[in-house]
């Protein structure tokens, strides 16, 4: 037998509450990050669009994309609980190079998501608002200002107060939105029995409408791995994060499968029902008036739980990267009482609300914002997904646990998921999400040199979880 | 798991749980550091087979995995299994007695094995309450409230039983008296697990890694617990000291 690694008697991640979330909290995080609520209101309309009557079998082609995803992931996250989640797990099989770029794309795509997501609660609050008081409201500009404000102090706030509370508030939220927007979705489409004012979905495009679908489909999944950043906090975090992430995609495949088959049935119903469809506004006449306002109502919970969820993962991967020494230690400084990464809130969250603040006051229609903020964080994911089914059967084979499953699991995820990224870079309109994402990894590029030279150690340490330590062990002797 | 899912044992899940104990001692004999290919080939079970087990031993704790992420060593649930036989060095025995000498209370010494609470060295002539209590609600107790202030996850799930009529039964208000306690390191309970008795106790502390590895408690009536001054904690704190090297 080989030699016994030394054991440390404290984690390298002290200062989180360790070992203390149940199931539930830690299937909220993921839930939440993914808001399958406002994602089930808007899929089906962008994957039609490109995929026409064939729509269901791109999001069933996504939904087994993010399946082989989700099976990297598990290798992992029943192996070691990290609070840095996905570039902590790519760490422990590309090594530092692989981590540090896994690491810029979830903080990329995690800190765009919170972006993105407080743009979407302000804009649905501003066509709530515009829908129920057309006659005396205005310019709702300042309101849409008012709501990023607000939210972001308060997802601040419950980010501080802890995980227990925010995965508590995260699920009834959830949980809500759901079910009224299913009930929504399916009373409606009964209601009108598919003779809606809206044309017939287009008959199918063929196998490339199929396949330019599923980006689309597979962005709406983006965020169910966020459980794995709370590896550290969890109960059993062997167990219950890898079912976190595997309930969500599920869960998700078959709300936005549903969706997507009673958008085809009754396709009038949508477009008519939100802001995001073509008929935005002419809903009330169609469909009576509190079906909008009710389907608003949820899509703006859904947001708001994601920004928080998005939040508490993006915090606790800064405070990974910030006791490795790759990012400013400041970040990794936690509440005394709370025990959570509060130093890390309170530099990002102000950052982070600005820049919708600063695109909304100068006239940035939210749709547009919305949906530039969500490609670049779309892009981010993916490509942090890669690098996991990448790291995945190298991490299996330096630990003398690999079997064939994973090395064809990886071998079919891998070029797809570059795949979708290409198509994502190319199929962009406008040049402005190819130049940013070119930008960004510029911008990593020159990162990975510089702290190569400041601070090579601290590279060559990336990939700190939960270890065992000694008092995890049983050693038979009296305690 | 939940009862439904553990109903009916069929198919090859005997032959699984089979396995699963075959592996648990395999680790058990070979000690810490064993590697999934080892158990594998010493068993005789299909790696993949073999890695599954692994993964689900680990998940319940029964295992731990090394920090290379290679090795394998039995995890501190399995400690319930086979409990430690609870004999202490005469030298703590006799720094005990020199502590009985000193106070006029009730002096226990325990010992926190997992969640559970167990008299290492019970005061013969003030016996304490039954151990089983005190680790059913530790919420309640100086003890118990010492190991949740370090390892909140043995609280209890579901209400916290109002044992008297002054039982902290809220969880915030708890939660804030623990943090109280890893502050101070003192813990203290006055009337709330009996109501005329108090109890007080700090903890000891494995010289290497400041583990938590016992608790000193001294019993009396519940309002001698609540005016007892700094003087008495100091004694307290000087002989939980004395012991630290002899428990560890």
């Amino acid at each position: 037998m080989r030699g016994v690694p030394v054991l440390r008697a404290r984690s390298p991640v002290a200062g989180l509450r360790r070992r203390s979330l149940g199931p539930f909290g830690v299937l909220a995080q993921s839930v939440a990050t993914t808001a399958p609520a406002g994602a089930m209101a808007a899929v089906p309309l962008l994957v039609a669009a490109d995929a026409g009557r064939d729509a269901p079998w791109s999001v069933a082609v996504a939904a087994v994309l993010v399946g082989l995803v989700v099976a990297c992931i598990a290798v992992f996250a029943r192996r070691m609980a990290a609070a840095g989640g996905l570039y902590s797990f790519t760490a422990k099989g590309l090594g530092a190079g692989g981590a540090f770029a896994c690491a810029v794309s979830v903080v990329v795509g995690y800190g765009l998501l919170v972006a993105a997501a407080l743009v979407g609660a302000s804009w649905y609050a501003r066509a709530l608002v515009e829908r129920a008081w057309a006659d005396v409201a205005g310019d709702t500009t300042l309101i849409g200002v008012a709501v990023i404000v607000v939210l972001a102090g308060a997802i601040a706030a419950c980010a501080v107060r802890g995980i227990r509370l925010a995965g508590r508030v995260m699920l009834v939220i959830e949980g809500f939105s759901i079910a009224l927007i299913l009930t929504v979705l399916v009373v409606l489409a009964v209601r009108s029995g598919g003779s809606g004012s809206a044309p017939p979905v287009p008959d199918s495009s063929g196998f490339g409408g199929v396949a330019a679908g599923v980006l689309p489909a597979v962005a709406a999944f983006i965020g169910f791995d966020s459980a794995t950043a709370l590896g550290v906090e969890a109960r059993r975090p062997f167990a219950t994060v890898p079912r976190a992430v595997s309930v969500t995609a599920v869960g998700a495949a078959l709300l936005y499968l549903t969706a997507t088959v009673v958008h085809l049935a009754a396709p009038g119903v949508l477009p008519a029902l939100t802001v995001a469809g073509t008929l935005g506004g002419s809903g009330p006449i169609a469909l009576g008036a509190w079906a909008p306002l009710l389907l608003d109502a949820g899509i703006i919970a859904s947001f708001s739980a994601c920004t928080l969820a998005a939040l508490n993962t993006l915090v606790r991967v800064l405070f990974s990267l910030a006791r490795e020494g790759v990012a400013p230690a400041l970040l990794g400084r936690t509440h005394r009482r709370h025990q959570t990464p509060a130093a890390a809130v309170a530099v990002t969250v102000p950052v982070l609300a600005a820049a919708p603040v600063v695109g909304t006051l100068a006239g940035v229609p939210p749709q547009a914002l919305l949906g530039g903020l969500l490609a670049v964080s779309a892009v981010g994911f993916l490509a942090a997904y890669l690098m996991v089914c990448l790291a995945a059967p190298r991490f299996l084979a330096r630990i003398g646990e690999l079997t064939r499953g994973v090395v064809v699991v990886a071998g079919v995820a891998v070029p797809a998921l570059a795949a979708v990224v290409v198509v994502a870079l190319v199929t962009a309109t406008g040049p402005l999400l190819p130049v940013v994402v070119g930008a960004l990894v510029l911008a990593g590029v020159v990162g990975w040199f510089g702290l190569r030279r400041a601070r090579p150690e601290a590279l060559a340490g990336m990939g700190v979880y939960d270890e065992t330590t000694t008092a995890d062990v049983h050693t038979g002797s009296a305690r | 798991m939940s009862p439904a899912e553990a109903g009916s044992i069929g198919g090859r899940q005997p032959q699984a749980v089979r396995s699963a104990l075959a592996v648990l001692e395999v680790v058990a004999a070979a000690g810490v550091g064993v590697t999934a290919k080892e158990i594998s080939t010493e068993l005789r079970i299909p790696p993949a087979t073999t890695y599954r087990l692994l993964n689900l031993l680990v998940a319940e704790e029964y295992l731990v995995r090394l920090p290379d992420l290679r090795g394998f060593a039995l995890g501190r649930r399995a400690a319930n299994l086979a409990p430690a036989p609870l004999a202490i060095p005469t030298a703590a025995r006799t720094v005990m007695d020199a502590l009985r000498g000193r106070v006029r209370w009730g002096a226990h010494l325990a010992g926190f094995v997992g969640h559970r609470i167990v008299f290492l060295d019970p005061d013969p002539d003030h016996p304490p309450a039954d151990p089983e209590e005190l680790t059913r609600h530790p919420h309640a107790t100086a003890l118990g409230r010492l190991l949740l202030a370090e390892h909140e996850e043995h609280l209890p799930h579901g209400s916290l039983t109002r044992l008297t009529p002054a039982t902290l039964v809220d969880r915030t208000e708890l939660r804030l008296r623990l943090a109280e306690i890893a502050q101070t390191g003192v813990a203290r309970q006055c009337g709330e697990f009996r109501a005329d008795y108090g109890c007080l106790a700090v903890g000891v502390r494995a010289p290497g890694d400041d583990r938590l590895v016992a608790g000193l408690a001294l019993t009396g009536a519940a309002a001698r617990v609540a005016t007892a001054g700094d003087e008495i904690v100091e004694v307290l704190r000087a002989h939980a000291a004395e012991l630290a090297p002899l428990l560890a």
